[in-house]
C-alpha cells in the first residue's frame, strides 16, 4: 500500500519524503532495540520518539516511513536528516494505540 | 590431547591458586541413598547431568552414582535395586579450599568427569566439572563465547584469539571512526556500512542484518564506552565479518549484558528509547557468530560474523 493512501484516509500530516512509498507492515513501539530487533523492512513506524536518531534506526531496518503520535513535533534535525535519508515523516494527533489501529484496518500487518 | 585440555593447560598457569569455591558448583543435585538407580537415571536425564552425589541424612557424601553405574544397571538388569546397593562408595572428592592445580590433577589422575566438593564435616557444598572450570577461566579473562553453543568449537575459537590471532585491521574493506559522544549522532557508521555493502551488490537482507548489528554496536560505544572507537568491516567469499572496538570503560558482567532487558543507560538516554536493554541480544540475534572480548577499564572489542549463504535457512522470522 502506499503511505500517500494512508495519510490521507487517517488524515496525517506530512512533514517530509516521497509519499508513493509502499509499506506492507506497521509496527508501534517506542524501543529503539525493539523496532531494530523485530522490525521487517517495508514497514511503517508509529512511534512517539521524535529525536533524529529514529531516522538512523529506520534507516538500518529498512523502515520506509514514520508516523509520529500524540501532536509531538519532530526535532530540526530529525527532519533533515530524513530529507537526506529519503524517509518519510507523518504526524497525528492521535495517540499510538488509535493510529495503530486505524492503519491495521486499512490492510497493513 | 583435545582442545579442551590444551585450553586448560594454557591457561592453568595463571590461575592455578585459585580455590575450588570460586568455581564449584553450588546448585549440586545429590540423592539419598534409599533411592533406585532408576530414579537417579530420571534424574540425569530431566537435568542433563551425568553424575550425582549420593548424601546421607547429615549432607555427607558417601557415595556416587555416575553414568557409567547407571548403564552398566541397564545392562546388568538391576535398575530398580537401590542406590545403597550400588553406588560408586570410594568417592574421590575435592576440598572447597583445594586450588584449581589440585582440581585438574585430580581430573587428570581419576579420569571422572566430575568431582563432588565438601567442606571440613566432609559435607556436599558443590560439584567440579571442566566445564566449570572452563567457564571461570573464561570468566576470569573477561572473554565469553556466545552464540554458539558447541563448546569445542567456541574454544578452539577462543585460543586463536587468546593467542593473538586478530583481525588484520589494515586491511578493513570498511574503516569508520566512531568519534562523538552525541546519542543523536548514532547510527552514522551503521548507515555507511549499510550503503558500502549494498554498493558491492550484496544481498539486501544480509546488508539489513549487518547493518542493525552494528549499529546497536556503535551505540553502545557511544552509550556506554565514554571513549570513541572504531568499526571495522572485512568482507571475503565467505563471510563479512564486523569488529566494533573501544578503550573505553568496558563490560562489568558480559553475562548481565547479553540478558534481554538487561541495561545500564541512564535515564536521560532511556526517554530517547535506548536502553532497552536488547543490544547485545539483538547483535546475536542477526549475527551468525558473535564474540564479545571485554575488560573492564579497557574497552570492548565485538566480533560478529555473517555468512553470506544463498538463503537464510535457520534464522527463523526475520
Amino acid at each position: 500500500m502506499k503511505i500517500r493512501e494512508i495519510a490521507e484516509k487517517l488524515g496525517l500530516k506530512h512533514v517530509c519524503g516521497n509519499l508513493d512509498e509502499e509499506v506492507k507492515y506497521g509496527f508501534t513501539c517506542d524501543l529503539l532495540s525493539e523496532v531494530l530487533g523485530r522490525a521487517k523492512p517495508g514497514t511503517l513506524w508509529i512511534t512517539v520518539q521524535t529525536h533524529v536518531n529514529i531516522v538512523a534506526v529506520a534507516t538500518v531496518v529498512g523502515i520506509k516511513g514514520i508516523v509520529l503520535c500524540n501532536g509531538h513535533e519532530y526535532d530540526k534535525e530529525t527532519v533533515e536528516k530524513a530529507v537526506q535519508s529519503g524517509i518519510v515523516l507523518l504526524k497525528s494527533e492521535e495517540n499510538s494505540f488509535l493510529v495503530s489501529g486505524k492503519i491495521y484496518e486499512l490492510g497493513l500487518r | 590431547m583435545n582442545v579442551q585440555d590444551a585450553l586448560l593447560e594454557k591457561l592453568q598457569e595463571f590461575f592455578r591458586d585459585s580455590k575450588v569455591y570460586e568455581f564449584m558448583n553450588r546448585d549440586v543435585i545429590c540423592v539419598t541413598p534409599d533411592k533406585t538407580l532408576l530414579h537417579v537415571k530420571e534424574i540425569m536425564r530431566i537435568k542433563r547431568i551425568s553424575g550425582v552425589p549420593v548424601v546421607d541424612d547429615g549432607k555427607r557424601v558417601i557415595g556416587i552414582v555416575s553414568l557409567e553405574d547407571i548403564i552398566k544397571a541397564l545392562e546388568g538388569n538391576y535398575i530398580r535395586e537401590s542406590v545403597e546397593k550400588r553406588m560408586t562408595k570410594n568417592v574421590v572428592s575435592l576440598h572447597e579450599t583445594d586450588t584449581l592445580q589440585d582440581a585438574l590433577k585430580a581430573f587428570e589422575k581419576y579420569g571422572y568427569g566430575r568431582f563432588p566438593v565438601v567442606d571440613d564435616e566432609n559435607k556436599l557444598v558443590g560439584i567440579v566439572t571442566k566445564h566449570d572450570i572452563i567457564y571461570f577461566l573464561l570468566t576470569k579473562l573477561g572473554l565469553i563465547y556466545l552464540h554458539d553453543r558447541r563448546m569445542e568449537e567456541a574454544l578452539e575459537r577462543s585460543t586463536s584469539l587468546v593467542t593473538g590471532e586478530v583481525l588484520e585491521r589494515g586491511k578493513a574493506d570498511f574503516v569508520f571512526h566512531i568519534d562523538y559522544f552525541d546519542v543523536n549522532k548514532i547510527g552514522i557508521g551503521a548507515a555507511r556500512l549499510k550503503r558500502f555493502l549494498t554498493e558491492k551488490g550484496l544481498d539486501e537482507e544480509l546488508v539489513r542484518r549487518v547493518a542493525i548489528a552494528t549499529y546497536e554496536a556503535e551505540a553502545n560505544v557511544v552509550i556506554h564506552s565514554g571513549s570513541d572507537g572504531y568499526i571495522y568491516c572485512l568482507l571475503d567469499d565467505e563471510k563479512i565479518t564486523v569488529r566494533v572496538e573501544d578503550r573505553g570503560k568496558g563490560i562489568e558482567n558480559i553475562e548481565l549484558a547479553m540478558k534481554e532487558g538487561y541495561s545500564t543507560a541512564p535515564d536521560h538516554i532511556r526517554e530517547l528509547g535506548f536502553g532497552a536493554g536488547m543490544g547485545l541480544p539483538n547483535m546475536k540475534r542477526y549475527s551468525d557468530r558473535m564474540v564479545i572480548i571485554s575488560e573492564v577499564g579497557k574497552g570492548v572489542v565485538v566480533e560478529l560474523m555473517f555468512f553470506r549463504r544463498e538463503k537464510d535457512e535457520n534464522k527463523g522470522d526475520r
